[in-house]
């Protein structure tokens, strides 16, 4: 090892090559030799290791997206509901099992427990006027209206107002 | 676990590496549908090289400003038909209950179009993306039958009447309680 | 009238060193901490999980904003945190993160020395992390790229003046050309968290609009053109967020909804 590291004694290896101008210019380090290919895959190599940064978890609680992921969330239950509804007579239209207006309230009145009957009201009450109001503050903005912070949450609090009042009112009409 | 499998070819990068190198966080794809297969996606988010251009999607204006127009025109529809229908309730014109019905069928399949393009879009799940769409597809044109027979079908007398009865449903059974 | 002179002399030499000797004094002050807890990812070990590491920071000796914080940090307590930062005063956009769950610059976000509570400092939402604070742009630079952010005009005024432009149509740019690309709008929509390989982001729609509306720009119906397809503007679904993440309190909600009945016009 000594032999490799000292100037002096490194004349007396094999692959020595003079200290020239010319070995100096011109000489490689085969190591370090790069490409922009193999920089490219190294690049991948690191992308697929990178982590997603946190999102749904650390983002601050906001009426904005609140609001906008309790819109969506209603409109698909109560799409749902609606479609099982009128699927179910589709169905009943092609294979006759019975379905009618009657029935189904017969259904409805000795299957549903109380229990069950009144949470499923008011969250229909409760987010069907909400779905409302919210689709009508959408449209508001969809005509350019609205968009300061203060008009946000403005909006965004009278659709709570409004869907307080008029989901107690819908849901009082279930007794 | 069979249906991962079974769906010829889709292993997602993440199934890929963590069967090679053991990695087991769950970062580097979000969240993922169960069960269903995920197509190969870019490493990192992006497709090629920073100077490489992105190609934007062949304009298509039947699937963007005609559709969004559509979804408005819709929405604007449903506020008096719906205003009314809570307004005079079960005893609306099969008209009016007729173009509720259908306009909120519309409005619900144009919505779910939104959040199945939204989560199951066809970069991250291809074929299972269309086939969400038939699903929808096939329930609403069951649903199209389905209202039909609600309104002028025998026996049923519309939709909102029938929402009306199931709504005060326990107070007619108490009125019979009562009764007896 | 000397001694008076020499009394004077020694009364303002005592003052004097009075206000040395306090200025020398150490912080009689107790330390006001504050925690920090910084999200942490090392590329060189990938295989060990992203996690949050706390730092506590004395108030007294720190600046005001996070940012003063953070290089205290690195160069105080931990010379491996990393992240990026240039101006120091919210016009380059380097400092973009995720502090208290709101997507700030760290560069103008104040800490509340008074709060007890901790600090949470992350990443840019929903970006791949290139190392610790540092996220990956690279999508949102191609993207904003892609929409021709530059004047396309057919023919420029021959003897070399400017384009003429009214005031009302200048006064059209304000509020849109002052956007410095920090990512905090895009990064902040959920929408961008699921679909960021195919919708734009508000950003860069919010650019693309100010092209749009620039009465020198004669390429409006070739970017409108552009935006023609269910993905680019139209997962955009107004749920607000960029309009109220923005540092510099720019309005990229507007602009999308602009964007959007401009293309919905005939």
């Amino acid at each position: 090892m000594f032999m490799l590291r000292n100037p002096l004694l490194a004349s007396l290896r094999s692959s020595y090559k003079p200290n020239t101008i010319t070995n100096r210019l011109f000489s490689i380090n085969k190591n370090l030799l790069q490409t922009p290919a193999k920089g490219q895959e190294i690049l991948l190599k690191q992308r697929a290791n990178r982590p997603i940064s946190p999102h749904l978890t650390i983002y601050q609680p906001q009426i904005t997206w609140y609001l906008s992921s309790v819109h969506r969330v209603s409109g698909v239950l109560l799409g749902a509901i609606f479609f099982g509804v009128s699927i179910a007579y589709g169905i009943n239209k092609i294979y006759d099992f019975g379905l009618n207006d009657d029935s189904l309230v017969e259904f409805y009145k000795t299957n549903v427990p109380t229990w069950l009957d009144y949470t499923g009201k008011a969250s229909v009450a409760y987010l069907f006027t909400f779905h409302f109001a919210n689709g009508i503050r959408h449209l508001v903005w969809d005509k350019g209206s609205g968009f300061t912070i203060k008009g946000i949450y403005k909006g965004g609090y009278s659709v709570l107002a409004v869907c307080a009042v008029a989901g107690s009112y819908l849901f009082s009409k279930a007794f | 676990m069979l249906g991962f499998r079974s769906v010829a070819g889709s292993r997602s990068t993440l199934q890929t590496l963590t069967r090679k190198n053991q990695m087991t966080f769950n970062s580097l794809r979000y969240f993922t549908i169960p069960f269903l297969p995920t197509l190969p996606q870019n490493p990192g988010g992006v497709k090629g090289d920073i100077n490489d251009n992105l190609k934007h999607p062949k304009s298509d204006k039947l699937s963007s400003s005609i559709h969004w127009k559509i979804e408005k025109v819709l929405a604007i529809g449903l506020i008096p038909l719906v205003s009314m229908s809570l307004i005079q309730g079960a005893g609306v014109s099969t008209l009016v209950d007729l173009s509720l019905s259908y306009t909120l069928l519309m409005h619900c399949y144009v919505g779910f179009q939104s959040c199945i393009i939204d989560y199951i879009p066809k970069r991250v799940y291809g074929h299972w993306h269309n086939r969400a769409m038939y699903l929808l597809t096939l329930g609403s044109l069951l649903s199209a039958l389905g209202i039909y027979e609600m309104n002028l079908g025998d026996k049923n007398n519309g939709s909102v009447s029938l929402t009306s009865r199931l709504w005060t449903s326990k107070n007619e059974q108490v009125v019979e309680e009562v009764a007896k | 009238m000397s001694s008076v002179i020499t009394k004077r002399i020694t009364q303002i030499t005592q003052l004097n060193s009075i206000l040395v000797s306090k200025r020398f004094q150490s912080v009689a002050a107790p330390a006001n901490l504050k925690t920090f807890k910084i999200y942490r990812w090392n590329p060189d070990t990938p295989e060990v999980k992203p996690k949050m590491q706390e730092y506590k920071v004395d108030m007294n000796n720190c600046g005001g904003m996070v940012l003063d914080a953070l290089i205290k940090i690195k160069d105080e307590q931990d010379g491996t945190l990393t992240f990026r930062r240039s101006c120091r005063e919210g016009i380059c956009g380097s400092c973009a993160m995720n502090i208290d769950g709101r997507n700030t610059l760290a560069c103008l976000c104040k800490i509340d020395s008074e709060k007890a509570s901790s600090i949470k400092i992350y990443p840019l939402p929903h970006t791949h992390v290139v190392k610790d604070l540092v996220p990956d742009l690279t999508q949102f630079y191609k993207q904003y790229k892609s929409i021709q952010p530059y004047l396309q005009r057919k023919e420029f005024p021959k003897d070399g003046t400017e384009i003429l432009q009214t005031v009302e149509d200048r006064k059209k740019l304000d509020g849109l050309y002052e956007c410095i690309l920090c990512a905090c709008c895009s990064t902040s929509c959920p929408s961008y968290w699921w679909n960021a390989e195919e919708y734009l982001g508000p950003a860069v729609l919010m650019q693309s609009y100010r092209w749009m509306i620039d009465s020198r720009d004669e390429a409006k119906e070739k970017r409108k053109e552009m935006l023609q397809n269910s993905m680019s503007v139209y997962r955009c679904h107004t749920i607000l967020n960029c309009t109220k993440t923005c540092p510099k309190g720019l309005n990229p909600g507007k602009a999308i909804a602009e964007i959007k009945k401009f293309l919905a016009s005939a």
